[in-house]
């Protein structure tokens, strides 16, 4: 192999892509040719460091070439073409919203917005995905996406403090009885695995994991989907950062080993038998939090000019990207290692875990080290930002890249991806009558995987470490029922137990629906993670999305047609609720073959991570009933489609209607519902969701430890509705609300004009009595109901 | 004048800046201040009033949860014990109390040995959830006075079984009303459900939930119909309504203080 590299210049096509292959960089025919077009212009030839380094600063992971590249997209006779897919969409919708209170989007390391009433604070938020380490190594690439993502918000601007993780999963369903390639694990073991790293690393941080969901499809069955979220309270006046020529490259934290060699180039190729876990890092989370504990302080004090984390290609992407304007010179025998027996490329792409660089004025490196030793923290000083525009990296004397930056971050080349829209048939007739009662449908939903409790999850999580979350992912009388929101007083962070200012965080996710209908399926995640929001009584006017895509492979165009529907979908979405994207990521080759050959795409997978401020959280509302007597309304209009829900994936209803969304009249509904909410007129609110209404009613019932009798005559429908639409139909824009006994007036006239009906009162007794009109549909005890939903997953 | 409070961390430690809070509000002086200050000589301990262990996962709780810190205190022990023997308030939450168990400062024995462990939960695995302890009136506990006999704590541990192999030293420990706690429902296996444990001065405390979670009452997962709807909206932008409203945790530090007042 290395008399290749010593003729790179001169390989032929096949030489280029069985090389390419060899080394494992993914990069694609063109790329390469591009790569040997630049050795022939410069008249020499490359190193192995050099092409390492821009096999991982080219890799999808890195730079996004899909989603940020050319799309001619086809559907129903017409093309739409799109010069950059991400910026004409997502990023757009952000840019013509315009909103003041966004103060960094889309250029860092997370999107942040402003927080609080002081005017000191922004919030930072961002996910990202670990989806191949979780398939290869689920421990340890659930480890290593938390500490990964936390090192996000630690190296965005000058640094934030982590006060909040998300955790959202999919797998295949655990009793999936589909056959596995020989090097794949059970669904079980994938959850287990992941669930078990999650907690291990964000419990160690000593950050909350408090909002998130697990999502069981078998289209996740050999590519499960891992997305981890974390969010930081950042000083407005630490936002900004920039290194100046003549700062030290400082590394602190974890050492350097071989674990992780090609993580990056890893995630941009689908997985097969052939696929190596010495691709996935070590975590070793108290390495981590020793970064944290130095990065607050020294970031207190202004020891260093500009931070970033080592992620993806660990030393070139962080020292790449940070000295992009500047160039540096990196010299790696300063480097602390893990392991001896490791080449100096190596070094220079290894992606072990708990690594910072900063940029560090000479002035105050004694400072910094002060620190670093008071925290018993390890660090090195890798050489400087040099100021000559030029990447060079050294080994003793050795010279392992000389590169311009300028060809590192503007050589790739982007050809167009064609894309179609999927051809799939919509059935909107009357849904099968069911064969069972509905009572004893209800009891088979709340059991479903995609709706039963998640305690046996959530409880293994600290989620309350800070002592700031003040609306619990469970919640209610018995401290069980599944919340909406998390809504966050961060105290740790702002050091003020007088300011009450806090903030939402929740998730809107429906692959279900993206099967069907990608745009809606946009539409109706953007819509619950708002819906969510509102229902801990949020500022819903001031919501932040983010957008993380999982999808498989873009060589499909069928799958690259249910991006650019997403996408288009996703900024209606923005638009129409006037909600920002801040920041996202995405993940494609999300798909694998089975022992028989047979492929295993991902649908495609829209996470909306949602926040938005709680001007008090002591204001902030939860989902369960609170009081006997209490009036129960529904706010929205039940429409027509059993498209996409859990009913439908347990027995057909022959319907795969997804309901439009009609967003205008959503947003009215929940402007004028907030305003009852902070009156103090609502007392619970919860969404209508997986599951549908019959969900919603039983767990605010069984969760606050009340019966209620429902009549739904009054509820507001669309024509022809079933009853079984009516129950378990998941249509969008619609939640139930507990209204105060002696506050109907008041809350009448806030919704006067809006589909908000009265359905039914809170009573003691444990029945839940649902009836429609004359038709009674079920009454069943709510302590069997919350038995069939209160199942250990794990 | 106000009592300083040291807060001790180390690497790991994950609750330090919420027991700073706590401190701060009930009127003490707080101060963060990491084991290695106190082994370069920097900071001492007998310069405060106040102890405090957060909880965390101090070291990892590599070996076993914390045995690390405990180790590096061992070449402070007399300071520590001087701090103990003078009758200043000590106390150990979740990974704090670990600590104070595996230095052997509790349960309180002549020869400060280990006597006693906090082993992995039945369960087999970290459990965070919110439940009801039992305060032990007859306790000598300075931490638990005045508190009601049943309270709501939110737990967070993996390792929180609290184990005494000699049974005269537990009876001892029962007999002297030393075990200040005990679950209402016993999450984690521990001995008579024992949740946490003081000295026989009452001054030295360790326990397994953490009142600086609850601390005010909207910390609690059940939030009150009246405090949901109304309450908050009238104290709106009142820092005082604050004080209105705080919870069992409260109790806990206001009685530190309020002890060296």
């Amino acid at each position: 192999m290395t008399d290749l590299l010593s003729t790179f210049t001169s390989l032929s096509e096949k030489e280029l892509v069985a090389l390419d292959k060899a080394c494992g960089w993914s990069l694609n025919a063109a790329e390469l040719a591009e790569v040997q077009r630049q050795f022939r212009k410069m008249g020499r030839q490359p190193s192995r460091g050099e092409l390492e380094t821009l096999a991982q600063t080219w890799s999808e992971h890195c730079k996004h070439k899909t989603f940020s590249g050319p799309v001619s997209f086809k559907s129903g006779g017409k093309v739409k073409k799109y010069k950059n897919l991400f910026k004409e969409t997502i990023v757009k919708a952000t840019k013509t919203l315009n909103r003041k209170w966004c103060l960094s989007v889309f250029t860092d390391n997370a999107g942040i917005v402003e927080f609080g009433k002081s005017g000191k604070w922004g919030l930072a938020f961002k996910a990202e995905t670990h989806n191949h380490p979780c398939a290869v190594e689920p421990y340890g690439g659930a480890e290593t996406g938390v500490g990964g993502v936390v090192r996000d918000i630690l190296g965005v601007g000058l640094g934030a403090k982590p006060v909040l993780n998300t955790d959202n999963f999919c797998f295949g369903y655990l009793d999936s009885k589909k056959k596995l390639p020989k090097n794949s694990h059970p669904p079980e073991r994938i959850m287990r695995g992941v669930v078990e790293g999650v907690r291990d690393y964000g419990n160690r941080m000593g950050i909350p994991t408090a909002s998130g969901g697990i999502y069981f499809d078998d289209g996740y069955l050999l590519n499960p989907l891992v997305y981890v979220g974390c969010a930081g309270l950042i000083p407005v006046d630490k936002i900004g950062k920039k290194v100046i020529p003549g700062d030290l490259i400082v590394s602190i934290g974890g050492r350097t080993g071989r674990d992780g060699i090609h993580g990056a180039t890893f995630s941009s190729a689908n997985i097969d038998e052939d696929t190596s876990a010495s691709a996935v890092q070590i975590g070793h989370a108290v390495n981590e939090k020793k970064t944290l504990d130095v990065l607050m302080r020294a970031r207190d004090l202004g020891l260093y000019s500009a931070v970033t984390d080592c992620g993806a290609g660990g030393f070139s992407s962080a020292i790449g990207e940070l000295g992009s304007e500047t160039g540096a010179h990196v010299r790696l025998e300063n480097a602390q290692l893990k392991d001896t027996h490791i080449e100096p490329w190596e070094i220079w792409v290894s992606e072990s875990q708990e690594r910072m660089i900063l940029s560090v004025p000479k002035a105050k490196l004694r400072k910094l080290e002060a620190i670093l030793k008071a925290e018993s923290c390890e660090y090195c000083v890798l050489g400087t930002f040099s100021g000559d525009g030029s990447l060079l990296v050294t080994y003793g004397g050795e010279k392992i890249v000389d590169l311009p930056m300028a060809f590192l971050h503007g050589g790739v080349p982007n050809f167009e991806k064609p894309a179609v829209r999927r051809n799939v048939k919509i059935s909107g007739g009357n849904p099968a009558k069911p064969a069972k009662s509905y009572g004893g449908l209800l009891k088979d939903v709340l059991s479903h995987p995609n709706v039963c409790s998640r305690h046996s999850v959530i409880n293994q999580y600290d989620h309350e470490v800070q002592g700031g979350t003040v609306i619990k992912p469970l919640q209610g009388k018995y401290g069980d029922g599944p919340g909406d929101a998390a809504v966050i007083w961060p105290q740790s962070a702002t050091l003020d137990l007088n300011d009450f200012s806090g903030f939402a965080v929740t998730h809107g996710f429906n692959p279900a629906a993206g099967r069907i209908d990608p745009y809606q399926m946009a539409l109706h995640s953007v819509d619950e993670a708002v819906r969510n929001l509102l229902c801990v009584g949020a500022e819903i006017s001031r919501t932040a999305i983010l957008d993380n895509f999982c999808a498989a492979s873009p060589r499909d165009p069928e799958v690259m047609g249910d991006l650019v529907l997403a996408a288009e979908g996703c900024h209606d979405a923005a638009m129409a609720y006037g909600a920002p994207f801040i920041s996202g990521k995405d993940s494609f080759y999300n798909q694998a073959k089975d022992a028989d050959g047979k492929e295993y795409p991902v649908p495609i997978s829209l996470l909306i991570s949602a926040t938005a401020p709680v001007e008090d959280i002591r204001g902030a509302i939860t989902m369960n009933y609170k009081e006997a007597g209490n009036p129960v309304y529904l706010a929205g209009v039940s429409r027509r489609g059993m498209g996409g829900s859990v009913y439908n994936d347990m027995a057909d209803s022959g319907n795969n209607l997804i309901s439009p969304l009609d967003m205008k009249a959503a947003v009215q509904l929940y402007t004028a519902v907030l305003k009852t909410i902070k009156s103090g007129c609502v007392c619970a609110a919860h969404d209508v969701s997986q599951g549908g209404l019959a969900v919603t009613l039983s767990e605010m019932a069984f969760s606050g430890g009340f019966g209620a009798d429902i009549d739904l005559a009054g509820a507001a429908r669309e024509e022809g509705l079933s009853a079984l639409e009516l129950l378990f139909g998941e249509s969008p824009a619609r939640l139930v609300l507990e209204v105060v006994k002696g506050k109907e007036a008041e809350f009448l006239k806030l919704v006067k004009g809006l589909p908000v009906n009265e359905i039914g009162y809170v009573k003691e007794d444990r029945a839940l009595e649902v009836k429609d009109g004359w038709s009674r549909l079920f009454a069943e005890d709510i302590l069997t109901l919350k038995k069939s939903w209160k199942r250990d997953l794990i | 004048m106000k009592p300083k409070a040291v807060i001790l961390r180390g690497t790991g430690t994950n609750c330090d800046i919420e027991t700073y809070n706590s401190f701060k509000y009930v009127g003490a002086e707080p101060e963060l201040v990491h084991i290695n200050q106190l082994l370069s000589g920097e900071k001492k301990v007998l310069d405060y009033s106040i102890m405090a262990f957060p909880g965390g996962f101090s070291y990892g709780d590599d070996i076993s949860a914390g045995k690390i810190y405990a180790v590096k205190m061992r070449k402070l022990s007399a300071d520590f014990e001087a701090f103990i023997k003078d009758k200043r308030p000590v106390i150990g939450i979740c990974n704090g109390f670990q600590i104070l168990v595996k230095t052997g400062f509790l349960p309180e024995n002549k020869a400060n040995a280990q006597v006693s462990t906090l082993y992995t939960n039945d369960c087999g695995h970290f459990l965070a959830k919110w439940i009801k302890v039992k305060i032990n009136k007859k306790s000598p506990c300075i931490f638990t006075k005045g508190l009601p006999e049943e309270i709501e704590l939110p737990i967070a541990h993996g390792e929180g079984k609290f184990i005494v192999e000699d049974k005269t030293t537990m009876a001892d420990l029962v007999a002297r009303d030393l075990h200040a706690m005990t679950y209402s429902e016993n999450p984690n296996g521990s001995m008579l459900d024992i949740a946490g444990i003081t000295n026989a001065a009452g001054t030295c405390f360790g326990l397994m939930p953490h009142p600086e979670r609850n601390f005010f009452a909207w910390q609690n997962p059940d939030r009150p119909r009246s405090f949901s709807a109304g309450a908050a909206a009238k104290g709106r932008g009142k820092p005082a309504a604050a004080r209105e409203a705080v919870a069992a945790g409260y109790q806990f530090f206001k009685n530190a203080v309020d002890y060296v007042g």
